[in-house]
């Protein structure tokens, strides 16, 4: 679901919003919390009424390629804030959209029985997109590893910093999250 | 470009390239589509009324501290003297923050499966119109917060974050001029920020975020003018090419050297144009880099936005004009 669209006029870029005060995480500590990582295409996004009814919220069906840790089944479902339901929109800034069709890995926590959610918003999600030289599946946005060796600042433009191959991607994370499949 | 100017650029750009932190981005309003038109999100009248919720104690704070804390908040935005924006508080009510009921609530909620965030704005819209019809603040009562003057170790300054999601609760979206460093031990930190609408919080203890700066104030400015804001200050447009090519997500900044401040845009649409309004008059030096540090998704959608190209600055001095517009500068990067 592309619930915003850009726009540019001569007095203001108009933006989708997001907008929340967030606690960074790295790879390795949303790796580590996550009950399951799945690498899927997503294959519905639904609005619903919250069972309170008091706000709208989004139930996104993965169908799922494979699991980098945990295991939820073939199919996964998963919510996120937010969501268009006859006249009215609610946006809970911060919260990830999603549209059919898009290849993700998402990180997801649970709290009891309940249907699991994104950890840590957007922080959570790594859209899944072919590489610029159409060599294959790379992982966006570029990854910030988690640090090894000392505090290490964080440059924007750094050449070393590009998009991650998936099988690659892939491979650390199980590392990070301590070899579960 | 005189001397003068080429000495202040020289001397600019060496700082813009050693300073701690380095600077960044931009401020960005929020759109919503709305009848097959594009509608900036923004409120028809002000004050902006806002309800209290009973539910505004939790760790660290009592009601009467938080609506204090929250009414300084505002009272931060509204002091900006080129914006018209203003705030009422319309009274207590036993609603929550985040139900879709017309009202415009700040209050906590026990959230701990957000267990990353602090507090997030959201908005109900008419998709017809595209009207405001509300905007909620929750703040996380997973969390132990402060009220103290000073900050209190270990507790997160209720103050900043509120000045942060108010900035949202007016349309503001985020910025991102701040830097970041991973730690040896795990986790991420803000090492500085140029904009209260910085999305990643400072760490605990910090007041950091409570002082509003340049790309905060030309946000708001922009979004509600006071009378005189477009005659005194002036903007600049203009595009960010790679291979000949537009580029799509790119940062712009505008470094007022002779202020020191940071004021900025984006890329954002298929021919890399971008705009930024309520700049200071004078020269400017332009520095164009990528998202390639953060969740592009804290901006805007991720797809089709280019990360692949290194920092570049415009190759002339740029002068913005008092109530008028730079004219085209074109940025030309190149691919990492």
């Amino acid at each position: 679901m592309r619930t915003l669209i850009l726009s540019l006029c001569a007095v203001a870029l108009a933006l989708p919003a997001r907008a929340t005060v967030l606690i960074p995480a790295d790879l390795g500590e949303l790796a580590h919390d996550a009950l399951a990582i799945a690498r899927g295409r997503v294959a519905a996004v639904d609005a619903q009424w919250t069972e309170d009814r008091g706000t709208i919220e989004t139930i996104v069906t993965l169908e799922v390629e494979g699991y980098l840790k945990g295991a939820l089944g073939s199919t996964v479902r998963f919510r996120t804030p937010g969501g268009e339901l006859g006249r009215f929109r609610s946006i809970v800034v911060g919260a990830p959209e999603f549209a059919v069709g898009q290849r993700i890995i998402v990180f997801l926590g649970a709290r009891g029985p309940s249907v699991p959610h994104v950890l840590g918003l957007s922080q959570g999600v790594f859209r899944i997109a072919r590489a610029a030289d159409n060599s294959g599946w790379v992982v966006m946005p570029p990854t910030l590893w988690p640090a090894t060796a000392g505090d290490v600042r964080v440059v924007r433009g750094e050449t070393s910093r590009r998009p991650v191959r998936l099988d690659d991607f892939e491979q650390r994370i199980r590392v990070l999250a301590g070899g579960a499949k | 470009m005189n001397r003068r100017h080429l000495h202040v650029a020289c001397a600019a750009l060496l700082a813009l390239m050693c300073a701690q932190p380095q600077p960044a981005l931009a401020y960005l309003k929020f759109g919503v589509p709305a009848n097959g038109r594009q509608v900036t999100l923004k409120w028809a009248q002000t004050p902006v009324r806002y309800f209290i919720s009973t539910q505004s104690a939790a760790a660290g704070v009592n009601a009467s501290e938080f609506q204090a804390a929250v009414a300084r908040a505002f009272a931060t935005w509204e002091a900006v003297p080129s914006s018209s924006i203003s705030y009422q508080l319309a009274g207590i009510t036993a609603a929550t923050p985040g139900r879709d009921d017309g009202l415009s609530v700040l209050g906590f909620l026990n959230r701990p499966d957000l267990d990353r965030v602090l507090a997030s704005t959201s908005f109900l819209v008419d998709r017809v119109t595209g009207a405001l019809v509300e905007s909620d603040i929750f703040f996380n009562a997973s969390f132990i917060w402060s009220v103290d003057s000073a900050g209190a170790a270990n507790r997160f300054d209720l103050e900043s974050i509120a000045l942060h999601e108010i900035g949202h609760l007016s349309g503001l979206g985020h910025s991102a001029l701040g830097e970041t460093e991973l730690r040896e031990g795990g986790g991420r930190r803000v090492l500085g920020a140029e904009a209260v609408m910085f999305p990643i919080a400072f760490a605990a203890g910090s007041i950091a975020g409570r002082t509003l700066k340049a790309d905060d104030i030309a946000g708001i400015s922009d979004l509600y003018p006071a009378a005189d804001f477009e005659g005194s200050t002036g903007s600049m447009s203009g595009t960010v090419t790679k291979n000949g090519q537009p580029v799509f997500g790119a940062h712009v900044v505008a470094f007022d050297p002779a202020k020191g401040s940071l004021v900025g845009s984006f890329t954002l649409n298929a021919q890399g144009q971008f705009s930024i309004n309520g700049l200071s008059p004078g020269p400017h030096i332009v520095r164009v880099e990528p998202i390639d540090d953060a969740e592009v998704d804290s901006f805007f959608d991720a797809n089709g936005v280019d990360t692949d190209f290194r920092v570049a600055f415009s190759d002339r001095v740029v002068v913005v004009p008092r109530g008028g517009d730079s004219g085209p500068v074109t940025v030309t990067v190149v691919r990492k």
